[in-house]
């Protein structure tokens, strides 16, 4: 229906999975790293994930305009010659949104797999 | 390690402009993100103009402009909304439209209209009729014109009720995809 696929793309987990993450990935990797820079987060999911997610600029970036309207992040720029590197990192509110997030997910894993019944059952 | 000439990245920095992007957050993001990529390329012996043609395709579907509208549309998402297509939204319009004719004919049909509540709603809804006339037909002209004349509201548009704006309309189907 819409183009979740070109946002986020995986060779593992359906686009359906991944729906509604993304804010929360992004929280939680600014929250474990100071500070951090668009390339530098796609890099880094598609590293700590084996390759299994990776998150396209045409997710990131728009996702990452809306924290910082939310003020969730700020920012830090470098230029590096002619362009500009934006770092973001964490604002208080956006610290305690990344643990609100991780909670709210964390808690819904555990409902999934008791729903599931994914600790007794082998799929 | 690869690094792009000004030139190289002035020329970047312009296709990125031209493909729409108009918040210089994105851009510089952008800017940033495609320069990285581009240097990868030719560290590994590519050309400038290929790798460029290449990296931009990858990043968006139809228009590099889509990132623009999923940005505004992810800022703009606060508090009660509503996000419908654009066949809803135009049934929706018309409906308001509709909706007091509908009323009138139903309580006349159950003879619930007052007695002598038949000579003002008559003069009403004859009045009614001739200024709503106008608006439909409008509406039935937008709803039904193809795609390439450019319409209003697009096909495959989102168009959003409340959420920090009264109505706005995302002409790309990227919208509602984020958290």
């Amino acid at each position: 229906m819409h183009w979740y696929f070109m946002y986020i793309s995986s060779m593992v987990y359906s686009t359906e999975l991944l729906k509604g993450t993304l804010k929360t990935i992004v929280l939680k990797l600014l929250a474990d790293n100071k500070k951090m820079y668009g390339y530098e987060i796609t890099q880094r999911v598609k590293e700590v994930t084996g390759d299994k997610i990776q998150i396209t600029e045409g997710a990131l970036y728009p996702t990452l305009h809306a924290l910082e309207a939310d003020k969730l992040v700020t920012i830090e720029v470098e230029y590096i010659g002619k362009r500009v590197r934006k770092y973001y990192s964490l604002s208080p509110t956006g610290k305690a949104r990344a643990k609100e997030k991780v909670s709210e997910l964390s808690s819904f894993i555990q409902t999934m797999t008791v729903l599931l019944d994914l600790k007794t059952k082998s799929i | 390690m690869a690094t792009l000439t000004d030139e190289q990245v002035d020329f970047i920095a312009r296709a990125i402009r031209a493909h729409g992007i108009r918040l210089e957050g994105l851009q510089d993001n952008l800017l940033d993100h495609i320069c990285i990529l581009v240097e990868q390329g030719m560290e590994q012996g590519g050309n400038f103009e290929e790798l460029l043609a290449k990296v931009f395709r990858s990043c968006y579907r139809e228009n590099l402009y889509e990132l623009e509208e999923e940005a505004l549309f992810l800022a703009s998402v606060k508090g009660p909304r509503l996000v419908l297509s654009r066949t809803r939204f135009f049934w929706l319009l018309i409906g308001v439209f509709l909706l007091p004719f509908v009323l009138y004919f139903q309580l006349a049909f159950f003879h619930c209209l007052p007695t002598n509540f038949d000579v003002m709603p008559a003069v009403f809804l004859r009045w009614y009729l001739v200024g709503s006339v106008w608006p439909l037909l409008s509406l039935l002209v937008i709803f039904f014109t193809p795609e390439r004349f450019d319409p209003l509201i697009p096909r495959h548009a989102k168009i959003l009720l409340g959420g920090g704006s009264l109505i706005r309309v995302f002409r790309y189907e990227a919208c509602e995809v984020s958290a």
